[in-house]
């Protein structure tokens, strides 16, 4: 009956419900548009040295002197796997014979991400051109034998999403918690609760259920706006994905708790839910990959309860992963709501002493 | 147990019949600061009891500890018949508390929070008639924050009337009404003890002790002063050779008031 009520009274609150969802909408809206991660117009080719010897060796120089080029040199399979996973537009690959008579240069290219893939052709191909009439005099010594491979290409939105299903969730849990259970507590409404025989446990279930509504709510939504808008790749199991969500979301529901029940009034439980909830937002992976910070600060961000959630929520719905699979993260995630717990069963007052 | 500890507890029984509440020797510190300082009293059941004094007084941590909200350092409590100190849920259940800032939920209608408030002491409600007893059947799909503050005192009367409580603890129900919402709430207070049901009530207006009260306790500095039927007190004082500064007239200034605006309820 209290988790009914505390249900009916939060969704006709349909202002609250209404920013929920907006401001994560808002944020996937400005960041999806401008599409971050694809503004760079380099096109990434993988070079295998098969040959390893002086023409090789030019062939490679004269290709990092293009400046569109980005050139990373390994080994076959680890070029061929680098390919697989869009990171590299074109993998060529030098033979042994390279310099010695006709040789063929095999290229693969990815043929999901044509943009890119034929700027790297096209390089590759005038390259070829030129350089077989240089090093080998009259007739072209090297053609090039191109190979599409199908692989999976991540956009930005396929980052940004499943971030934003973590952040919402936490903004959920502190903010929505933070600012309600203050608000209760200075108008007497939790004094007036306490003054009947309600259990305690009962109360706390009511808000529990009502809060992770509103994060499967959530969830939901965002996931249908980043397919429909944005051609979000979800290849995961949205079960998991809810799973985790609410998990996740019990953490920062306790977090909100403890925040709410150290302070007095709206004045000082902002901040400190802003103080707490910022670097987060900043520093767990969730508009830019943490791969762009500096070393010392990934090994501490690793260890963020939101790095946890948005990286297991994008293991889910990029990789298409089970929870097995994830499971350092749901360590992560369960740590965290085991401290958040304690913290929050330490700081919880009733009423405002 | 033994056998004298029984006799005790029978002699206790004999002892506290007949009363509401009773209250020996308590006892309540907030650190250096002793908020309540060895009292003891009693509420005779159908009384309707003033609990008077100035802020800081004691009066409000007094009624805390009687409604289970508080925890007390010493003394014996007993709220109809049932220790406070060692089932203070039981208490909760046989009492109902009106409280100084009584808000509700937004987002439910009265009704709503009448069946609401009734499951929480694990019941079901007639609601209608409950508000109709204060006078809000029309507001009965209304929110809370659309009723007047006259309005929101008797629907916080009305939450605590959904357990059929045997004591009533009202915490300055008449603070900030005008003249015939103060009227009308005193009138819902007298037909709440005609039904049987003991009152507690703490005010900082002397006109609406006098009025309703049976008895008053007042307080200060954690200690009671005096207990005694308002008249009684009255007369005490008349009697040492008091006289007050002000012309006693047979109508004062709120009789002029309601004389000329009537005494029907202004409320949207």
């Amino acid at each position: 009956m209290l988790t009914w009520s505390s249900l009916k009274a939060y969704f006709r609150n349909r202002g609250a419900i209404f920013f929920s969802l907006l401001v994560p909408l808002m944020i996937m809206g400005i960041f999806g548009l401008i599409n971050f991660g694809n503004g760079t117009p380099t096109v990434n080719i993988g070079i295998v040295d098969q040959a390893n010897n002086q023409v090789s060796q030019r062939i490679v120089s004269s290709l990092q002197g293009i400046k569109a080029v980005k050139l990373h040199r390994g080994g076959l399979d680890s070029e061929k796997h680098e390919l697989q996973q869009g990171n590299r537009d074109l993998v060529a690959i030098l033979p042994p014979s390279v310099g010695q008579g006709s040789t063929a240069i095999t290229a693969y290219y990815n043929q999901g991400n044509p943009q890119n893939s034929q700027v790297a052709l096209a390089i590759m191909n005038q390259f070829v051109d030129r350089a077989s009439f240089a090093f080998a005099g009259i007739s072209p010594a090297l053609t090039l034998d191109t190979k599409p491979v199908q692989s999976r290409n991540l956009t930005y939105v396929d980052f940004l999403v499943p971030g934003m299903i973590a952040l919402s969730i936490m903004q959920t849990g502190l903010f929505g918690v933070v600012f309600t259970f203050v608000q209760w507590k200075q108008r007497g409404i939790l004094r007036r609760l306490m003054a009947t025989p309600m259990r305690v446990r009962d109360f706390f279930f009511s808000q529990l259920v009502t809060r992770l509504t509103t994060v499967a709510l959530q969830i939901a939504v965002l996931l249908a706006v980043g397919l429909f808008l944005f051609h979000f790749h979800f290849a995961g199991n949205l079960l998991y994905l809810l799973i985790v969500g609410i998990i996740g979301g019990g953490i920062f529901l306790a977090m909100g708790l403890a925040i709410s029940g150290a302070s007095k009034s709206e004045e000082t439980a902002a901040p400190i839910a802003n103080l707490v909830s910022l670097p987060l937002m900043f520093l767990s992976g969730i508009f830019f990959s943490r791969s762009n910070m500096p070393e010392w600060l990934q090994t501490i961000t690793q260890y963020s309860p939101l790095t946890y959630v948005s990286d297991a929520l994008r293991s889910i719905s990029i990789d298409g992963a089970s929870l097995w699979a994830i499971r350092t993260d749901l360590l992560g995630i369960f740590i965290w709501l085991a401290i958040a717990v304690v913290i929050a069963t330490r700081l919880f007052k009733w009423e405002v002493v | 147990m033994s056998a004298i500890t029984q006799t005790e507890e029978a002699n206790l029984q004999l002892d506290t019949q007949g009363f509401a509440i009773v209250v020996d020797g308590l006892r309540k510190r907030y650190g250096s600061l002793v908020a309540v300082d060895g009292i003891s009293f009693r509420v005779k059941e159908r009384e309707i009891f003033g609990l008077l004094g100035p802020n800081g007084a004691g009066k409000t941590t007094t009624v805390e500890i009687l409604e289970g909200l508080r925890q007390t350092d010493e003394g014996r409590v007993l709220v109809a018949g049932i220790d406070v100190r060692k089932v203070p849920d039981k208490v909760k259940g046989v009492i109902g508390v009106q409280l100084q800032s009584s808000a509700f939920f937004d987002g439910l209608s009265l009704l709503e929070l009448l069946d609401l408030f009734a499951a929480l002491y694990g019941r079901s409600v007639d609601a209608m008639a409950l508000l109709e007893k204060v006078d809000l059947k029309e507001k009965a799909r209304s929110n809370v924050n659309k009723l007047s503050g006259g309005q929101k005192q008797r629907f916080s009367i009305a939450t605590a009337l959904v357990n059929e409580p045997k004591i009533l603890f009202l915490d300055e129900p008449t603070t900030g009404l005008d003249p015939q919402a103060r009227r009308n709430l005193w009138e819902l207070a007298q037909a709440i003890r005609t039904e049987g049901r003991t009152i507690v009530l703490t005010t900082h207006y002397m006109d609406e002790a006098e009025t309703l009260c049976d008895r008053v306790a007042i307080m200060d500095h954690g200690k009671i002063l005096a207990m005694e039927p308002p008249d009684l007190l009255i007369q005490r004082l008349l009697d040492k050779g008091f006289h007050s500064q002000r012309v006693e007239r047979s109508a004062n200034l709120e009789d002029v008031f309601l004389d000329m605006t009537g005494h029907g309820l202004r409320e949207g």
